[in-house]
Order: structure tokens, then C-alpha cells, then sequence
């Protein structure tokens, strides 16, 4: 029953010596040189240190959901296309008119500038 | 060939999903609203079109099924467009004067009603789920237009929450049916045998999540916000179009779905139907704000509604049609009247008290507005009277004589509240002295438009009434 | 009986006349004010004549009552039909319109009534275009309302009436006018709403079958009449049941807050005091007769085992509206608030004769409805001329107005003096009817009613006294007699009133068969 799984616990196993062994390596080869940005955790460029109802600029949350928009789009499009030998091809029409519809929301987020970062209101940039 | 006739059995569907697009890019590659608007209304009148086209053919299902089309289905389309064309119609000049003309409001209202119309034709609890959600996060965001108002935000963060909850309670109870039942078409729920305890508390979840679209008491309680808080012709939309699919939506489920056990659920009805006459007249009556008495009396109107649908019969059902067609054209006509009284002074102009003395000064917007309002109140020769009173009629011929009782008797304590609406417009005198505008051609007309078919219908329902009766194959 | 001008009905012209006449006035521009008025006085003369014509051909033998073959002017057609469905049967709407001897009068008094309001509207001059044309469209509800034989249709006839009447006392009115209005329109529409629950409940009960053998649900009055077609099983099949008696009450309930009857009465002087003086003419003269006739037309034939068991109570509360009304009058010291009081007192012996049951009784109430309309409209003419010129009611203002004005006084004494029930005025014959039939039925109600009498008498004569009589009042000395448009308007009146007061003959013959049909149908049908 077990034994089938061997696989994987070798896959696992394999990931975390990798993991393990790069961070390792990083720290025992590479020059260390700290300074207080480099220390400081990962924020896009925010401090990190602050009240906890900080307002953010808008232009994050436009990114953001147009991120989800396409990242479910494609939790859509894969198992439509796995098994698309079943489904048929009248589905692949199905599948432009989705993606069409995507698209054109695309291009109406484009024409309204929400990919042009310094136009966003309260963006940094300005 | 096939195909093509499956799609015409959707066709209004399709026009308003396109029409929603096309809108939106219009509006992205030239920014002017005017055009959306003028887009809009040619799409609707369209989908108009294909829905009366729909509603004289036969009844059936397509799409393997999902979809059905004809009778009461189809219908509910008309209803939908109807309440759609006309407060779009009233919107452009209400948008303009207030000055939030624009083009993302026609395409969010398309999309509503792209999904009211998935609603009221579906035939399936997954289509019927997919149409509620579009309808309200359309919603949603219309009820936030204007943006730099807290009532506005308010409107729309209550809305959004409460409707979320909704949902949630709607699409729990759809999961709890199809574990019952083993399926999710319509009338595969009703084939099934197995009426267990999931099986009724799937149906109360459903019902819970159709009583808060339908704002029956006890959750109501973010109709007067709501509608306070929106842009009114907006309000005008959400309180016809969408209320409208809501009880279609319901109606066909009732009728399609749960259509052996209504002995049990009928009681329940007649419960929140009596809640939701009483505790909707009462409030209403001590409104300051017009479009929160509106708000109230449509929660009054629900009640009404319910009591047709507690009465469970072809002719209570076919009554129901009625009345949401009578109630799509006098709330959107006194919505857009309010909506025109708005635009004076600042766009704050919605108390009562501030109406004193009006009626006289734009002799025809009083005009309307009387009509409107009795026949809300129920009066003959006004459609909202042939409605009532054919709710009623059905109700009584199923035996429910307490509720109709309950009803007229709640009824009776509307008049109050509509006619204190007229007592300020005719009776006060207006010491402000102020010079009322002209509406521009278009909005007159649809407002005229709309008071002459409330008269019609109330002077003259034989035709229609006979048709409604027709997809029950009863008549009154 | 048939009488058709240009293939239209005359009952259907009667009743749409005014609509006609609304249209035309509509077409007028609103500054042309004498064009308005004499567009509505031609209209409700023209209506007049038609009424008076009908009345000169109306036979006086035919019964009508519950024998649809002898009402006259029949006019019947499918409104709303449905054709037949296998488990409710055929359904229908009708627009059935026709006279006999118990509407015969109301029409005429309803026309009558009609030509001497818009004369006296003459002087009216805020928005005189909305006037007439809520004025007409009031017209056409009240005849409406005494012709239609369907109940459907006699609802929407009053259902009608409200919204101008609401209107007119609403705009038009005195300083607390949108109280009065509200509490009129809440009244009335409670008593509607009444009435729509009988309605359908007696709908769903009633079925005939026709010609064509189907059962078919009907409004038709006539058809509820007959205890035959109601369905068995159906909520009001049966004699002397609950739901019998629940109806019963529930429309004598919306008939009586019309009439007014005590305890329904308080709209009424709220009403006739902001209301102006014509619509207090047609509210007195018309419009309570509304309530009584619906009682003999609906109430009495189709539950008249429901009318046997409560007479009694229609007495009593007969009594209580003539002793309490003239109580009510006596302690008023406003002229306008004492005749609107003086009218409930007045309308109880209407009830009270009716509540009797016998020939004699119904009579004197229908003729009493018919007198009283002319009589009430004359006193209400009469506080409006004081008015006019004063711009006061109260009693205690005038005095010694019989040497400034004598036509005028000459008049308002004839109007008061039948009011109390003189000999010789028409108020007398249908007042001794009413007691008369009553005393058969109701002996020590009937007696105590009859107080109500002495009464009258005190609070009229010191009226006469207080007004008319005694030193005037310096400001009043300048005080015009009666125009020439005032005698037109009081004049017609002031004949009626005198000619039935010594030959009530002709009246009485109009209606009489009609009314015995009645009376022992309602006595058959509820023993």
C-alpha cells in the first residue's frame, strides 16, 4: 500500500536537501555585507514597520485583482485542456469566447491606464 | 441550424451580454458616455425584442438542458428589460445633473441585467447561482457610484456584505439540495424521492437566500440603505429589474422544483408574507426621506407578492406575473419623478417636506406622480389595483382568507404614507420660491410612457391577464 | 326599456358625459376660466336633460330589484371574460349598466345636484381648469356608482369618487384641509377595502351556468341576489352562517362610514367644514346617499338573512346617529359644522326607516335620501353665500341678517324650516314615512327616534334666531342680497322642495314597485 508512495517521499526528500544545501552554500561562499534595506523583509518597497492600518496605494489592489482575474482563468483553462480529447471541439469555441471576454476586459483595464504605474492615483511614483 | 435556434431561446441573453461588452469598449476607445448610453438603450430595446418574441413562442429547455425559455421564463425577461429600458432612460439626464455621467454605469447595468435574465431563464441551480452573483456584483458597484458620498459607500459596503452572507446561505442550501436529491436541475429535484432533513434544510437556506434578493422581512434591512444611497434612477433598476427576476426566479423554482411539497412551505410563506406587509407598511409610515418611504412600501410590495406566492396555485402565479409587471411601471415612474425633483438645489432634494407645494409649479411631474402613487396605493383604474386585487382574488380561492385579510387591511394603511407624499406636493404651500427645471424630451416621454401604461393596464388587463394565465393553463 | 343616442346606451352617456365634458375642458387653456365653467355647467346640463328624459320614460311598474328582465336601459356586455378553464369555470367581468325604481331618484338627484354644484363653483378662481376637471370626473364616479348592476364595476365607480374628492377638498379647502382630505380618503378606503373582501369572497361563492351549460364565476349583482347560485361547499353558501354574518357586517361596516352612521361619522365634519361650499353640496346632497343605496342595492338582496338578523342593530345605530347627531348639532357654533352634523341626524332616519323592513319605512328612507340631498344642498348654498361675503361661519357673527338680505333669508327659512320637518316641505313626508314604518317594527327605538325630531326643531330655531333674526351687526349692514346667479342655483331647489312637500306622489310612485319587490324579497329570502 505504502510502497507506491516511495516516489514521492524520495521527491520530498530531494527538495529539502536541495533547499537546504543552496542556503547553506549561500551563506558559507557569498560576501556578506549587511545594511538595513537588505536585512529588512521583502515588502515591495514599503517599510516594513508601521501601523497596522497603513493605507496602500490604490495601484496595488488594481494589480492585485487583475492578477487573481487571470490567475483563476488559468485554474479554468487547464483541466479544460487535459481533457479536451473528451469534451470535444465544440468546447474549444466555448473556450475563444472566454478568452475573449478576458480579453476584452484586458484591453478596457489597458485603455483606462491601470498598467501605467505613474498614472495610478496615490501611486509612488509621482 | 440547431445551434442558432438554441441561441434565439436565449436571445435577449446574448444581446445584453454583448451589449454590456460593447458598451464597456466603446467607452474604452472613446470615453464618450453619450455614446454607451445611446449604445445601451438600442441593445436593450433589441433584447426586448427577442424577449417578446421568446414569451409568444413555446416553452422548453436548451443547452443541454441549463437553460429554459418560454412562458413565465420569458417573461421574466420582459419584466427584466422593461424595468432596465426605462430607468436607463431616466438615467443619462438624472447622471448628467449630478454629475457622475459615466459610461461604466450603462455597462454595469447591462451586466446586471445580463445576469437577471441568466436568473429568470434558468433551469438549473448552478445557472440560477451564476446569474444571481452577476446580477449583484454589479449591483454592488452601482450602489457605490457616488463615490465621494458616505451614504453612497455606506449603501454599497452593506449591500456587499449582506449580500455576500446571502449568497452564501443561497449556495449552501443549492449543495445541501444536491446531496439530497443527487442532482441540480430543477425539475430532477422535484423527481427525487428522498425528502429528509437535508432536504428541508437545503430549501430553508434557498429560501432564506431568495427572501434577502426579494427583501422580504426579516432581511430587509439593507433595502432602505441601499436605496437610499444609490444614485436613484439606479435605485429605480435594483428595485424593479432586480426584484422582478428575484420572484421569477422564485416562482420557477417553487413551481418547477419543490412543487410536491408545497403544503409544507406554503406555511412558511404565508408567515414572512405576513411580516413582510405589516412591518414594511408600518415602517414606511414614519419616512421622512422619499426614496427610503419608496424603499419601505417596496418591501410592503414584496409582501404582496408573497402572498401570491404562498397561494401556490397557477392563478396566484400568473397573478404574481401581473403585479411585478403593474410594480415595474409605477416604481420606476415614481422613482424617476423623485429622481427629476432631486436635481434641484444642490442634488439633495429627496424629503418629503421639501415637496410642498411642487405639484403646481411642474403641473404634469405632479400629475405623474399622483398616478404613480395611487397606483401603488391600489386604486382603481390603475394597474396596481387589477395586480392587488388579482393577488388577492387567487389567494382567497386557495383558502388563505386571514392572510388576504392581513393583507388588505395593511394595504389600507399604505395610503397614509403615499398620499402624505401628495398632500405635500398639492395642499402645502411652497415658500422657497423656487424655479423648477425642464426635463429634457427623452425623460418626459418615458415617464409619460410609463403613466399611460399603468393607466392601460389598469383600464384594460383582459389581454394581458388572459396571456399570463395561459402559461399555467388556468385564466381569471 | 331602450334609449340609445347614436348606438350608445343613454347610460353610458349619462355616466361618460362628464368624462366627455373633462376632455373638452382639458383642451381649453387654463386662463380662459368662463370658457371652463360654462363648458362644465352645458356638460352637466346636458346631463340633466338626459336624466330628466330618462325619468319621463321610466316605467313605473317594472320592478327591477333582483328580476334582471325588468330593470330598464339595460347595457351589458363582457368587460373582462375568460374563456373556460376545466376546474374554476368561465369567469367574468361585466359592464352592466340599468335603472330601476331604486336608482331612478339617485340619478336625478345626482344630475340635479351636479348642474347647481358648478353654478355654484362659479366664484371659485384658483386653478379653475383643475376644478372642473376633477369636478367632472366626481360626476361620472357618483352616476356610475347608481347605475352599475356589477359589482366589479359599481367598486371601481367607487373607487373613482375618492381620488377627486380627496382633490378637491384637498386644494381647494379651508386652513386644515390636508388633515380633512387624509382622514376622508383613510375612511372611505377602509370601507372600500371592506367591501373588496366581500367582493371576492361573494366571487368565489357565486357561480350561474349559462346558455351554454358552463359554470361561470360573476360580479353580476343580480346573479348574487339569487341563493341558487351559490356554489355548495363555497365560503358563503348557506343561510344565517358565520361568514354570512362576518360579510354582512364587514359591508353594512363599509357602507355605513359613506352614510355616515355612528360610529363612522367622524370624517364627515372635518370634511364638510375645509371642504368649499360646492363640494360640501355634492358631499351632503350625493354622496351620502352612496352609502345608504349600496346597503338596498348589495347588502339588502344578496345576504338578506344577514339584514333580518341585524335590524335591530341598523336601527339602533340609526337611532344613535339622529339623537346624537342633533345633540352634536345643537352644541355647535359653527353654521357649517351644525348642518354637517344636522346630516348625520338626518341620514339616521334614512337608516332607521330602512332598518324597518316594511314598505312604508323603505319608502320614506329612499325619498328621505332623495329630500335630504335637495334640502342639505340648499343649507350648505346657504352658509357659502353668508361666506362669500363674510368670510365667517360662526353663528354668533351674524345676527339681524333678515333686514339686510330678505330674498336670502326667505329662502335659507324654507331650507331650515324643511330641514326641521315642516308640513307642507318635503322633509315632512319622507321623515313621517321613515317613523312610520319604523314604529311598525321597532316600537320604543322608534319613539326615542323620535326626540331626535324635537330636537331639530330647537337647534334650527335658535339658528334662525342667531342669524337671521335679532339686532345686526354694524359691519354687516352693507351685507348684497342674492345675485341673479345664486336665485338660479337656489331657486330649482327651493321648487322641488315645496312642489314634494304638498304632491309627494310622483316620487313616491316611481319607486314604490320597486321597493315592495324588495321588501318581501329581502323578508322571503332572510325568514
Amino acid at each position: 500500500m505504502l510502497e507506491q508512495y516511495i516516489p514521492i517521499f524520495i521527491l520530498i526528500a530531494l527538495a529539502v536537501l536541495i533547499a537546504v544545501a543552496f542556503i547553506i552554500l549561500s551563506y558559507l561562499l557569498g560576501p556578506a555585507r549587511p545594511n538595513k534595506p537588505k536585512l529588512g523583509p521583502y515588502e515591495s518597497g514599503m517599510d516594513p514597520i508601521g501601523q497596522a492600518k497603513e493605507r496602500y496605494s490604490v495601484g496595488f489592489y488594481i494589480i492585485a485583482m487583475e492578477f487573481i482575474v487571470f490567475d483563476l482563468e488559468v485554474v479554468f483553462i487547464y483541466p479544460w485542456a487535459v481533457r479536451y480529447q473528451e469534451f470535444g471541439p465544440g468546447t474549444l469555441w466555448a473556450m475563444v469566447l472566454f478568452i475573449t471576454i478576458l480579453l476584452l476586459g484586458l484591453v478596457y483595464t489597458l485603455k483606462k491606464g491601470s498598467f501605467k504605474w505613474d498614472m495610478l492615483p496615490g501611486s509612488p511614483a509621482k | 441550424m440547431e445551434s442558432v435556434n438554441e441561441l434565439l431561446t436565449i436571445s435577449p441573453i446574448v444581446i445584453i451580454g454583448f451589449a454590456g461588452l460593447f458598451v464597456m469598449m466603446l467607452d474604452a476607445f472613446t470615453g464618450n458616455a453619450r455614446w454607451s448610453f445611446y449604445a445601451s438603450l438600442f441593445f436593450c430595446l433589441a433584447a426586448l425584442a427577442g424577449a417578446v418574441q421568446n414569451v409568444l413562442g413555446p416553452t422548453g429547455t436548451s443547452f443541454y438542458s441549463l437553460v429554459y425559455y418560454g412562458g413565465t421564463a420569458s417573461f421574466g425577461a420582459v419584466l427584466v428589460l422593461t424595468g432596465t429600458l426605462f430607468s436607463l432612460c431616466l438615467s443619462k439626464d438624472y447622471l448628467e445633473q449630478t454629475g457622475n455621467h459615466i459610461a461604466e454605469v450603462y455597462s454595469l447595468v447591462l451586466f446586471a441585467a445580463f445576469g437577471m435574465l441568466l436568473l429568470v431563464q434558468a433551469n438549473h441551480m448552478i445557472v440560477l447561482f451564476l446569474g444571481i452573483e452577476s446580477m449583484s456584483i454589479a449591483l454592488y458597484a452601482l450602489a457605490g457610484l457616488l463615490r465621494d458620498q458616505k451614504k453612497s459607500v455606506e449603501a454599497a459596503l452593506k449591500y456587499f456584505l449582506l449580500g455576500a452572507f446571502s449568497t452564501g446561505f443561497l449556495l449552501y442550501g443549492i449543495a445541501l439540495l444536491y446531496g439530497s436529491t443527487g442532482s441540480l436541475a430543477l425539475p430532477e429535484i422535484a423527481e427525487a424521492s428522498d425528502k429528509g432533513v437535508m432536504y428541508w434544510a437545503g430549501v430553508g437556506l434557498l429560501f432564506t437566500g431568495f427572501f434577502f434578493k426579494v427583501s422580504a422581512v426579516p432581511f430587509h434591512m439593507w433595502t432602505p440603505d441601499v436605496y437610499q444611497g444609490s444614485p436613484t434612477t439606479v435605485t429605480a433598476f435594483m428595485a424593479t429589474a432586480s426584484k422582478s427576476a428575484a420572484f421569477v426566479a422564485f416562482i420557477l423554482v417553487l413551481s418547477r422544483a419543490l412543487p410536491d411539497t408545497s403544503q409544507q412551505w406554503q406555511e412558511v410563506l404565508w408567515i414572512f408574507a405576513v411580516f413582510t406587509m405589516v412591518i414594511g407598511n408600518l415602517l414606511a409610515l414614519v419616512q421622512e426621506n422619499i426614496k427610503r418611504m419608496l424603499a419601505y412600501s417596496s418591501i410592503a410590495h414584496a409582501g404582496y407578492i408573497m402572498v401570491g406566492l404562498a397561494a401556490t396555485s397557477g392563478a396566484a402565479y400568473s397573478a404574481v406575473l401581473y403585479y411585478l409587471f403593474a410594480y415595474t411601471l409605477m416604481n420606476v415612474g415614481a422613482f424617476g419623478v423623485v429622481a427629476y425633483y432631486e436635481c434641484h438645489k444642490n442634488c439633495d432634494f429627496t424629503e418629503i417636506k421639501n415637496y410642498a407645494g411642487l405639484g403646481f409649479k411642474k403641473p404634469i411631474m405632479g400629475i405623474l406622480m399622483s398616478v404613480f402613487l395611487f397606483s401603488m396605493v391600489g386604486i382603481p383604474p390603475f394597474a396596481g389595483f387589477i395586480g392587488k386585487y388579482r393577488v388577492f382574488a387567487a389567494a382567497i380561492d386557495e383558502g388563505l382568507i386571514s392572510l388576504v385579510i392581513i393583507g388588505v387591511l395593511a394595504s389600507a394603511i399604505s395610503v397614509y404614507y403615499y398620499l402624505s407624499v401628495l398632500v405635500y406636493l398639492y395642499m402645502k404651500e411652497d415658500e422657497t420660491g423656487m424655479v423648477m427645471k425642464r426635463p429634457s424630451t427623452l425623460y418626459s416621454l418615458a415617464l409619460i410612457i410609463l403613466a399611460l401604461l399603468t393607466i392601460y393596464f389598469g383600464v384594460h388587463p383582459g389581454l394581458l391577464t388572459d396571456f399570463l394565465g395561459s402559461f399555467y393553463s388556468v385564466t381569471w | 326599456m331602450e334609449f340609445n343616442i347614436l348606438g350608445i346606451g343613454v347610460l353610458t352617456w349619462l355616466v361618460f358625459l362628464p368624462v366627455l365634458g373633462m376632455l373638452l375642458v382639458l383642451l381649453i387653456p387654463g386662463n380662459n376660466k368662463n370658457a371652463i365653467r360654462w363648458t362644465a355647467l352645458g356638460i352637466t346640463a346636458l346631463q340633466l336633460v338626459l336624466a330628466v328624459i330618462v325619468t319621463c320614460l321610466f316605467d313605473r311598474s317594472a320592478a327591477g330589484v333582483n328580476d334582471p328582465q325588468s330593470f330598464q336601459f339595460i347595457e351589458q356586455f363582457r368587460w373582462i371574460a375568460v374563456e373556460s378553464v376545466p376546474w374554476i369555470g368561465k369567469i367574468e367581468i361585466l359592464y352592466f349598466l340599468g335603472i330601476d325604481g331604486l336608482s331612478i331618484l339617485m340619478v336625478l338627484l345626482t344630475a340635479i345636484i351636479s348642474v347647481i354644484g358648478v353654478i355654484s363653483s362659479w366664484n371659485i378662481e384658483k386653478m379653475v381648469k383643475g376644478y372642473f376637471v376633477l369636478y367632472l370626473l366626481l360626476v361620472t364616479g357618483m352616476m356610475g356608482v347608481f347605475v352599475a348592476l356589477d359589482f366589479f364595476l359599481f367598486f371601481i365607480f367607487w373607487e373613482v369618487m375618492l381620488l377627486p374628492m380627496y382633490f378637491l377638498i384637498g386644494i381647494w379647502g379651508g386652513p386644515r384641509r390636508e388633515y380633512a382630505a387624509i382622514k376622508f380618503f383613510i375612511y372611505t378606503f377602509f370601507g372600500g377595502v371592506l367591501m373588496l373582501l366581500v367582493m371576492l369572497g361573494l366571487y368565489f361563492s357565486v357561480a350561474y351556468t349559462n346558455e351554454a351549460g358552463e359554470m361561470v364565476h360573476t360580479f353580476n349583482l343580480l346573479h348574487m341576489m339569487n341563493s341558487a347560485n351559490f356554489v355548495e361547499g363555497s365560503i358563503f353558501y348557506g343561510l344565517d352562517t358565520t361568514w354570512r354574518y362576518i360579510a354582512w357586517v364587514a359591508l353594512f361596516v363599509s357602507f355605513a362610514i359613506k352614510v355616515p352612521l355612528f360610529p363612522f361619522h367622524t370624517w364627515l365634519p372635518d370634511a364638510h367644514v375645509e371642504a368649499p361650499t360646492p363640494i360640501s353640496v355634492i358631499l351632503a346632497g350625493v354622496l351620502l346617499k352612496l352609502g345608504t343605496y349600496g346597503m338596498l342595492r348589495i347588502l339588502y338582496p344578496i345576504l338578506p338573512d344577514g339584514t333580518v338578523y341585524f335590524m335591530y342593530l341598523m336601527a339602533f345605530l340609526g337611532m344613535i346617529s339622529i339623537i346624537y347627531g342633533a345633540l352634536c348639532a345643537m352644541a355647535q357654533d359653527d353654521f357649517k359644522k351644525l348642518i354637517a352634523y344636522s346630516s348625520i341626524s338626518h341620514m339616521g332616519i334614512v337608516m332607521l326607516g330602512m332598518a324597518s323592513l316594511t314598505n312604508q319605512g323603505t319608502v320614506g328612507a329612499v325619498l328621505q335620501m332623495f329630500n335630504h340631498g335637495t334640502i342639505t344642498a340648499m343649507l350648505f348654498l346657504t352658509v357659502g353665500v353668508l361666506y362669500d361675503r363674510t368670510h365667517k361661519r360662526g353663528l354668533y357673527d351674524f345676527g339681524g341678517i333678515a333686514n339686510q338680505m330678505p330674498k336670502y333669508t326667505g329662502i335659507a327659512m324654507v331650507a331650515l324650516f324643511a330641514s326641521l320637518g315642516l308640513p307642507g316641505l318635503s322633509g315632512f313626508v319622507s321623515e313621517f314615512f321613515s317613523f312610520l314604518g319604523a314604529f311598525d317594527a321597532f316600537r320604543w327605538i322608534t319613539i326615542i327616534s323620535v326626540i331626535g325630531i324635537v330636537l331639530t326643531a330647537a337647534y334650527v330655531l335658535w339658528t334662525i334666531q342667531r342669524v337671521f333674526l335679532g339686532e345686526g351687526k354694524e359691519e354687516h349692514n352693507s351685507l348684497a342680497d342674492l345675485t341673479g346667479r345664486e336665485l338660479v342655483m337656489f331657486v330649482p331647489l327651493l321648487l322641488i322642495v315645496i312642489f314634494l312637500g304638498v304632491y309627494p306622489g310622483p316620487a313616491i310612485e316611481l319607486m314604490n314597485t320597486s321597493i315592495s319587490t324588495l321588501v318581501e324579497f329581502v323578508g322571503l329570502a332572510g325568514k
